[in-house]
């Protein structure tokens, strides 16, 4: 029997024509997703099962999608807290870290470099030695030692403390000699340091039969001095010397 | 209605393209953070546990405290010999502290004929030796004491203290103190 078939037909395309001009709720189509008009018109059952499929897939990838993207959000959070702490961690141990080797205990290395340090003493001795001694006999000597172991304000201190010596010195041939006893460094800086020196200092005149007293006895001095040296192309130069106002 | 419904899909694609650098780059960067931390934290460490940052510390306390030994010891006004002499005790530990316990009655009564003012300023000072620990240090000041006679005349006169320190109950005290002998090595 045609009729009926044919009749299912129509009311088909019917169906199918008034689900385009107006898609409501009440047909099955109209609540699928994807208008496919000629997939719908030919065949009604396919497209419901497909749209099922897709609906079911579709679902699932919005759930699986929700679920990363719930997943992801706390994660770039947490990642983003964690580059803000590390990053705060790392500012704040950095200061830390500066403070603590700025410190000025730190800086001064007279003592905890114990190389440094004793080579800075030899060195002051040795300077303080030749700079602070005078025999008339090798006056030259006096003025190499100046050369050799002065540098900047130290060569005009060095003349100041001397003016009066010197002359004197040479009319009575005295022979001064400093040997350094005691010292300590005070500060090591890097290429600068500063010593306390204690020195003695002997003056034996050999001039004329009236001075043979002095001569022989010789006259002793304790003197005490703090010396600034500085490290100029790998030798330790004077370059202040203190001698506490007097 | 058909808008609608492909949103989800997009938004279930779009982020898997957009989120993952996003994401990466969040990464990366945490990590150089970290390692910055790492980095700048091992530096902070070594600088707070530095061996020779402590030992510097420690010289620096020994000297302070012998300078102010030094210079206490230096010190004292007549007038006030209880609270001087006291101060000279508890500067000092030791033999030397047994020897101004011993002397000091003796030593007051001097003072007190003399009616003398003792003041001292610390010109410089250095350690030369020290012991972290067994608590034990040597430095060098040098002092200029002023001394007031009762017509107020007051002479100065330097002196090159040797000191000799030791560590008691953590607190440096002096355990020795003389000057500087002058003459005698010095004949050549």
């Amino acid at each position: 029997m045609p009729t009926p078939r044919h009749h299912l037909n129509r009311e088909r395309r019917r169906q199918a024509r008034a689900d385009q001009s107006a898609p409501g709720p009440e047909g099955p189509v109209g609540l699928l997703t994807e208008p496919a008009p000629a997939t719908r018109r030919r065949t009604a059952a396919k497209p419901v099962r497909e749209d099922r499929e897709q609906k079911e897939e579709g679902k699932a990838k919005e759930k699986e999608a929700a679920a990363r993207a719930r997943h992801r959000t706390p994660l770039l959070l947490v990642l983003c807290a964690l580059t803000l702490l590390l990053g705060g961690f790392a500012g704040w141990a950095h200061g830390r870290a500066g403070e603590l080797r700025d410190d000025p205990a730190r800086a001064n290395t007279a003592l905890t470099d114990p190389a440094r340090t004793s080579e800075i003493k030899g060195r002051t001795a040795e300077a303080v030695a030749a700079l602070f001694s005078y025999d008339h006999t090798d006056a030259a000597a006096f003025d190499r030692a100046a050369k050799t172991f002065l540098t900047g304000k130290a060569v005009e201190q060095h003349r100041t403390l001397f003016a009066g010596v010197l002359a004197q010195a040479a009319e009575q041939k005295s022979v001064i000699t400093t040997t350094v006893t005691d010292s300590a460094v005070e500060r090591i800086d890097g290429d600068r340091a500063r010593v306390l020196v204690y020195a003695d200092q002997s003056s034996v005149s050999t001039a004329g039969t009236a001075r043979k007293k002095d001569r022989d006895q010789g006259a002793y001095a304790g003197a005490m001095l703090a010396v600034d040296i500085v490290l100029r192309d790998g030798s330790w130069l004077v370059e202040g010397i203190d001698t506490f106002g007097r | 209605m058909s808008g609608r419904r492909e949103h989800p899909m997009t938004r279930a694609v779009r982020p898997r393209a957009g989120a993952r650098p996003v994401l990466a780059a969040a990464l990366g960067l945490t990590l150089v953070a970290g390692g910055f931390a790492a980095w700048t934290g091992q530096a902070w460490y070594a600088a707070a546990h530095d061996d020779s940052a402590a030992y510097a510390a420690e010289r620096d306390r020994a000297l302070a405290a012998g300078e102010q030994a030094v210079q206490n010891l230096n010190t004292l006004d007549h007038r006030q010999t209880d609270r001087g002499l006291d101060l000279w005790e508890s500067s000092t530990t030791g033999e030397l502290h047994r020897q101004l316990v011993d002397g000091r009655e003796e030593f007051e009564g001097q003072v007190k004929a003399a009616k003398t003012v003792t003041t001292a300023r610390v010109l410089a000072g250095a350690v030369t030796e020290l012991d972290d620990r067994a608590g034990r240090a040597r430095l060098l000041v040098a002092l200029r004491v002023t001394v007031t006679t009762p017509d107020r005349k007051s002479t100065d006169k330097d002196s090159r203290m040797l000191g000799e320190l030791t560590r008691t109950d953590g607190q440096w005290k002096l355990s020795g103190l003389g000057q500087a002998p002058v003459g005698g090595t010095a004949t050549g």
